[in-house]
């Protein structure tokens, strides 16, 4: 597909892989050693996600902690104008189904290396990005527009964490308002549903309605056959042929046997590991 | 028996032989196999040898084993033990050779003509007498004359003699002629000894044959020197050839010899010239004895080879014995219980038809830890002469005279004549304690009972030393001592050690168990050297075993004032006994010791001893060396007086305990609350620096108004650590609950927001929700409370098959709260309890955790794994007793780590006593079965018997490993300070991790570390942490700044950036410096992978494409993500390369 990108003039940076361009970033301008993004097109045959549209996505490897979504936006403007940056863990097809919005319950922002998608707003921008010369590499946090590492940053997090009870209460209640509804629906159905047969002669038996069944789980399962068993047991006679006699005494014996193999396995260990030196 | 040929091969019923042979190699290619390996296999037997018809033999052999030992395992292994220790045929042919020569040389060495004892110009320069005389002058002509016999007694010739230290007991018979008239008496008999064994010495010393000609003392006895002789070469270590000196049989009559009589003449002893008339010369028991056991040493040994003829149980027995001696440190120096002695006891039960010459040697070695747990040899003494004659002396005479009873069949000699009391009290527990381990069928009593050395510092809670002995030399003086001076010939030691032991024994009371000694000891000397004085055995260590329901108490009530013995009292306590009024009415004298908190008050016994060997024998505190206490300095915190935590958890689970109290009570809930629950390690008593009251300055943070919050500031020092104490809150099942994982959380969310605004109401205390949890401010603590329904986990778990069923799976969503909010709960209240029977569990945990965390692993272990381990130290303590004092808790903890077969054996915590023996059994099978699928650390609780929760995640073998390594040094460093009273006991030096280990160093900022102050060595300079005084009134308003540390926050990013190349080390208490290891997996370069592109970058050399880490950049990453927090990244490039 496209051609490798260019080999860089500094010593010690290296080449990059088949099908990718490589761009240097470094957080701030005193900083020596840079860290290389890997971008290529994002083109993958069943994602027909509309976020991500084929032509206009850049998709970028090894995006070091500290960068944000804004910070990337802002880095990437320079080859063309950006529509969105999404940033993943690892790479993966286009969300399948938002969550439904949160602020509260919402997973914790991952905070390792991660991966980008950088939507363009013409395909000129990824042209533009897969060409840049590698020379000068890219810096992250400017005086401009600097990005909160350490300190600054844990305290804003702490600050973050602290939440307001009026806006979790109302969240919590609108959540609970429509999963109230669900179920009030599903129920209302499964009434409706109850001891009507289907368009085959089936009818469903529920743990509601007039005649509840068991509940099928594999607990109520294993409990059913745990009972069967004892009841076989109980009428079984243990001592009354003298077969039966010979045999638990042949059972003794190998048991006694295999016991003694078994302390002969550990001693055996034991002796290798010289365990019998007293001092 | 069944017999079913048809089944089996059937021909090889009859002959055993092969058939056994058959069965001995299958199994025995398969142990190679898995020994290699190192872990045990479950053992897979075919039908066909499972059930063959077994053949009498092993029938026989099947069945005892099962009616005798528990398991085949302690047979095999007492049996495997007895090969290891037992002399091999090659070694004895060796040992035989070289007596020959010696008996050979011994009859060539030429006569001395007569001389005066005092006359020692005869012996040859550079030759020193073995003997210490004192006083000089002594009456009495020596000659020497060639043995008259020389003969091979003790251990070897009963065949009892054990490895390592391989003695051979020779006996020289010196012919009555070398005697006189009243040689018995004034050390005469002594002084020739002496003299004819430096004879002796001298012409084996030229000789080429010999390695080493040295003096010892015999069983640290200053009466009686010895000539050690080893061969020549790299044979040295095969043998020490001890020979004896003894007088011919009726050189004495014995009645001059009699415990009641004297021998040593005051005046001579005093040196001073007329000997008041009239005054009665005391008797000297010790110094009648030691000559007694020289004439009696031949029949003894005839009394002994009768025993042991035809009696193979009797000599394993003894080697069992003896080997248990020596773990128990018992079987050396002055007053020990030697192999001889072990002997003369199977003697003794033999010839009381307690024993009988079939029985094998464990049965040997049962019946006399029996006898000896259950007999008391200090009132009860046993004699083997079976002679009733009226001249012998009686065993109350013998009571009188010594303080341990054991008299030889000549019905003479007393063989305990030089253990005290306290010796045999150690000698008696210790059996006791074996016994009960070889009954208890849940642990190996094998590995516990034989092969764990018990030194001193290991097995007494407190351990004291006298760095001088020559001080009691005034205590002689002091007390009066002279006689038993007299009787020890001049020994101090020997003869203040009762007096010392029982003066202390008094003093402490109740308040211990034990009290005992080191057995004085002196290494061999040169025949050049002068003989060691008496100071010469160094220091003289001594052990406290605590009785935990006395040893704190801060009073000792005396007799009521107006009683005869109240005068005794405030002799015995001198200056510190006072009046005083108690409760009852009654007017005491009494005793009061100042400790104000718990840390001093387990020091009580180190004020008594001191205040009673300072009052009674001038004994200066300088003196004393005290190890009782030396590591709780890292534990403590504060000003002074420092306390090590344990008032302020009392005072913190008070608070906790009001505040269930008000969750329970809460009104206006929609569902009650059924349990409130701790789960914060403070809450059991384990938390290494317990939070303290907190009161923040407001001028010193930022605040968001409406939360009514305060924040920390960028630019000042970061605000001291509040730990929020977990508390779960569990609400009651209703229908009304929904069966949705996402609903749940909102309605829990729903609970807190409600807690809190019904906490504030009712009770007026300050409270900040969160979706999660509720942190409530009361009292100074920060307690966040959590609610939980019981069902959640199980509703996490639920996953419908295809077929519509309805199954439960684990998955670690529902694992982690199931261990928050089930495991950590019962965790926490059982080792409260723990705590409330052994108060020593909580700073024996927290010690452990300290160090681990001192060693930069705090990270890589969870704190309930140390708690529970911590935990078994007191639940299964054998072979010692359950620890009383934090430092030799920790010791323990030490042991266990480095001892405990973590590969092959799970670690089984029986919380509450709930584990049946059943489940031991269940447990173990299960652990064997599944052995490579379970964690590296397995411990099993009485909840969580076949997953080991708690270390599942950490640690990983390489840490364990570390661990490991670690723990032993340590155990060495530390051990050897304790011990070590002359030396500097920096024992701060266990805790200071070497840094030398790590790649990388991220050196901190200590103004951003909030717990600086918890640093093992207490920083110079610390910082305002806008904190004010508790104690001042401040109605608190805002919320303060809670469960905020940079440095965790900075690691959880190191972490999860970083986790694929290094590992990091961190001490959490306070540490300034975080170390790093690069993982060399990650630094092989890699084929391009877009999954594994993390910090990553294309290798420059070669044309394949291969990736490599980003070294530099990563570097420079470290100080990036740490701003403000990292002072410097110190890449020690030295250790490793790309």
């Amino acid at each position: 597909m496209a051609t490798p990108g260019k080999r860089p003039e500094r010593s010690g940076s290296p080449a990059a892989p088949l099908g990718f361009a490589v761009i240097p970033v470094k957080f701030s301008e005193k900083h020596q050693s840079p860290h290389f993004l890997y971008v290529k097109e994002h083109k993958v045959r069943e994602d027909k996600d509309h976020n991500r549209p084929q032509n206009n996505t850049l998709f970028v490897l090894n995006v070091p902690p500290y960068c944000t979504e804004e910070c990337l936006s802002r880095l990437f403007s320079g080859f063309g104008s950006v529509q969105s940056v999404e940033l993943c863990e690892k790479p993966m097809l286009g969300e399948k189904k938002k969550p439904p919005k949160t602020k509260f319950f919402g997973a914790t922002k991952p905070l390792g290396f991660q991966v980008a998608y950088v939507v363009f707003k013409s395909p000129a921008g990824v042209q533009a990005a897969k060409s840049v010369s590698t020379d000068e590499p890219l810096v992250i946090s400017s005086n401009k527009h600097p990005v909160q590492t350490g300190i600054q940053k844990w305290i804003a997090n702490y600050a973050a964490l602290i939440v307001n009870p009026v806006e979790l209460k109302t969240e919590v209640d609108a959540f609970m308002q429509a999963y109230d509804q669900k179920i009030a629906k599903e129920e209302a159905k499964a009434e409706k549903e109850d001891g009507v047969p289907d368009e085959e002669g089936w009818v469903k038996v529920t743990r509601k309605g007039r005649r509840p069944g068991l509940p099928r789980t594999e607990a109520a399962n294993l409990r059913a056959l745990e009972r069967e068993k004892r009841k076989r047991a109980r009428k079984e006679l243990l001592n009354f042929y003298a077969w039966q006699h010979h045999e638990t005494k042949r059972e003794h014996i190998a048991q006694l046997r295999k016991k003694f193999e078994e302390d002969k396995q550990k001693i055996a260990l034991m002796r290798a590991q010289r365990k019998f030196r007293p001092y | 028996m069944p017999e079913e040929p048809e089944r089996e091969e059937g021909l090889e019923g009859e002959e055993g032989d092969a058939s056994l042979s058959k069965e001995g190699r299958k199994p025995r290619a398969r142990k190679r196999s898995s020994a290699s390996e190192g872990i045990l296999q479950p053992v897979k037997l075919c039908k066909a040898e499972l059930y063959k018809p077994p053949t009498n033999e092993e029938l026989s052999r099947l069945k005892e084993t099962e009616n005798l030992f528990h398991s085949n395992l302690l047979r095999l292994q007492v049996e495997e033990l007895l090969k290891e220790v037992t002399l091999k045929e090659k070694r004895r042919q060796k040992i035989d050779s070289f007596l020959h020569e010696i008996n050979a040389l011994l009859s060539k060495i030429p006569e001395a003509p007569e001389r005066d004892i005092t006359d020692q110009s005869w012996l040859p320069k550079g030759l020193k007498v073995p003997l210490l005389q004192l006083p000089f002058v002594v009456k009495g002509k020596f000659r020497f004359l060639p043995p008259a016999e020389v003969k091979v007694v003790g251990s070897y010739l009963l065949g009892t003699c054990i490895k390592p230290e391989v003695n051979v007991d020779v006996a020289l018979v010196m012919p009555r002629e070398v005697f006189q008239d009243k040689d018995n008496l004034n050390q005469r008999y002594h002084r020739k000894r002496a003299l004819y064994l430096a004879h002796v010495a001298h012409h084996l010393a030229k000789k080429k044959l010999f390695g080493s000609v040295k003096f010892a003392y015999m069983n640290g006895n200053h009466f009686k020197p010895i000539v050690l002789l080893q061969p020549q070469g790299k044979d040295a270590k095969t043998v020490t050839v001890r020979l004896y000196a003894c007088p011919a049989q009726d050189v004495f009559k014995p009645s001059r010899l009699h415990p009641n009589k004297n021998n040593v003449r005051t005046a001579w002893f005093t040196e001073k010239d007329s000997p008041v008339t009239g005054a009665i010369e005391p008797p000297t028991p010790h110094y009648n004895n030691s000559i007694l056991w020289d004439l009696n040493m031949a029949s003894n040994l005839v009394f002994l080879s009768e025993a042991a003829s035809g009696f193979q149980g009797m000599r394993d027995g003894v080697c069992l014995l003896k080997v248990w001696l020596h773990q128990r440190e018992l079987d050396k120096g002055l007053g020990c219980f030697n192999g001889f002695l072990a002997s003369m006891l199977v003697g003794y039960l033999l010839a009381g038809n307690k024993i009988n010459k079939v029985m094998s040697g464990y049965q040997v070695l049962r019946n006399a830890l029996h006898f000896l747990a259950t007999t008391d040899l200090t009132t009860s003494g046993i004699n083997l002469s079976k002679n009733m004659d009226g001249t012998l002396p009686s065993l109350s005479d013998f009571h009188k005279a010594f303080q341990v009873v054991f008299v030889d069949p000549s019905g003479r000699v007393n063989l305990c004549a030089d253990m005290t009391a306290s010796t045999y009290k150690q000698i008696q527990l210790e059996a006791k304690r074996s016994m009960e381990i070889l009954d208890d069928k849940t642990v190996d009593g094998f590995q516990l009972v034989f092969m764990t050395h018990k030194p001193l510092i290991r097995t007494f809670d407190h351990v004291f030393h006298l760095r001088h002995v020559s001080k009691l030399q005034a205590a002689c003086k002091k007390m009066k001592l002279l006689n038993e001076l007299m009787d020890h010939g001049g020994n101090y030691v020997a003869a203040t050690l009762p007096f010392l032991l029982r003066l202390l024994e008094r003093g402490l009371g109740r308040r211990i168990v034990l009290l005992t000694h080191t057995l004085p000891q002196t290494p061999p000397w040169s025949i050049s050297e002068d003989p060691p004085k008496h100071r010469d055995i160094g220091s003289l260590s001594f052990g406290l075993l605590l009785s935990l329901d006395f040893a704190t108490s801060i009073l000792e009530r005396g007799p009521e004032a107006d009683r005869p013995e109240a005068v005794e009292f405030r002799q015995f306590w001198g200056p510190r006994s006072e009046l005083r009024r108690f409760q009852d009415g009654a007017i005491c004298e009494a005793v009061l010791w100042d400790a104000p908190n718990v840390s001093q008050k387990r020091l009580i016994p180190e004020q008594i001893i001191r205040h009673l060997l300072q009052l009674h024998m001038d004994i200066p505190d300088s003196s004393i060396c005290y190890t009782g206490a030396l590591l709780e300095s890292v534990i403590k915190m504060g000003r002074e007086p420092a306390g090590t935590g344990e008032e302020a958890m009392v005072s913190l689970i008070r608070s906790y305990d009001d505040l269930s109290r008000k969750l329970w009570n809460l009104e206006g809930l929609p569902l009650t609350v059924t349990s409130v629950q701790g789960a914060h390690p403070a809450l059991r008593y384990t938390d290494v620096f317990p939070p303290v009251p907190v009161n923040p300055d407001y001028a010193y943070h930022a605040r968001i108004k409406d939360c009514e919050s305060l924040l920390p500031l960028a630019e000042k020092p970061c605000p001291a650590y509040i730990a929020p104490m977990k508390v779960l809150c569990h609400m009651e099942g209703s229908g009304q609950w929904p069966q949705d994982k996402e609903a749940i959380k909102r309605i829990k969310a729903a609970f807190q927001l409600q807690l809190a605004e019904l906490l504030k109401q009712q009770h007026q205390l300050l409270c900040r929700p969160a979706p999660t949890h509720t942190d409530v401010f009361k009292d100074g603590y920060v307690f966040r409370l959590q609610v939980a329904y019981h069902r959640e986990p199980q509703i996490l778990k639920e996953v419908v098959t295809p077929e519509g069923m309805l199954k439960y799976q684990d998955n670690p969503e529902s694992q982690q709260l199931e261990l928050e909010t089930q495991h950590l709960p019962f965790l926490t209240s059982s080792l409260h309890g723990l705590q409330q029977q052994h108060p020593a569990f909580s700073g024996t945990s927290r010690l452990a955790k300290r160090w681990i965390s001192a060693q930069l692993l705090s990270d890589s272990l969870s704190e309930e794994c140390i708690d529970l381990v911590a935990a078994s130290l007191f639940l299964s303590p054998a072979p010692f007793t359950a620890p009383s004092s934090p430092q030799v808790g920790f010791l323990h903890f030490l042991h266990l780590l480095t001892t405990f077969d973590w590969k092959n054996s799970p670690l089984i915590v029986n919380l509450n006593g709930d584990l049946k023996d059943t489940d031991y059994v269940e447990i173990q099978n299960h652990f064997v079965a599944t052995r490579l699928q379970l964690p590296v650390m397995f411990i099993a609780t009485p909840r969580d018997q076949r997953n080991s929760v708690w270390t599942k995640e950490k640690p990983s073998a390489q840490i364990l490993q570390r661990l490991l390594v670690l723990a032993l040094e340590s155990l060495r460093v530390l051990e050897e300070q304790l011990m070590d009273p002359l030396g500097s006991q920096d024992i701060k030096m266990v805790f200071r991790p070497p840094l030398d280990f790590y790649d990388v160093l991220i050196h901190l900022n200590p103004k951003q570390i909030p717990r600086h102050l918890e640093a093992v060595d207490k920083p110079v300079m610390s910082f305002s942490r806008g904190m004010i005084k508790s104690d001042a009134v401040v109605k608190t308003l805002s919320f303060p700044v809670v469960d905020y540390d940079p440095v965790q926050c900075y690691l959880q990013e190191l972490q999860e950036a970083f986790s694929e190349f290094a590992l990091f080390f961190y001490d959490k208490y306070g540490g300034e410096v975080i170390g790093v290891l690069w993982k060399p997996s990650a630094f092989e370069p890699q084929p391009f992978k877009v999954s594994n592109m993390r910090g990553r970058m294309m290798s420059s050399v070669g044309t394949d494409p291969l990736t490599v880490p980003n070294v530099q950049a990563i570097l420079e990453d470290f100080g990036i993500l740490g701003e403000g927090l990292v002072k410097s990244v110190e890449a020690r490039t030295e250790k490793w390369s790309i």
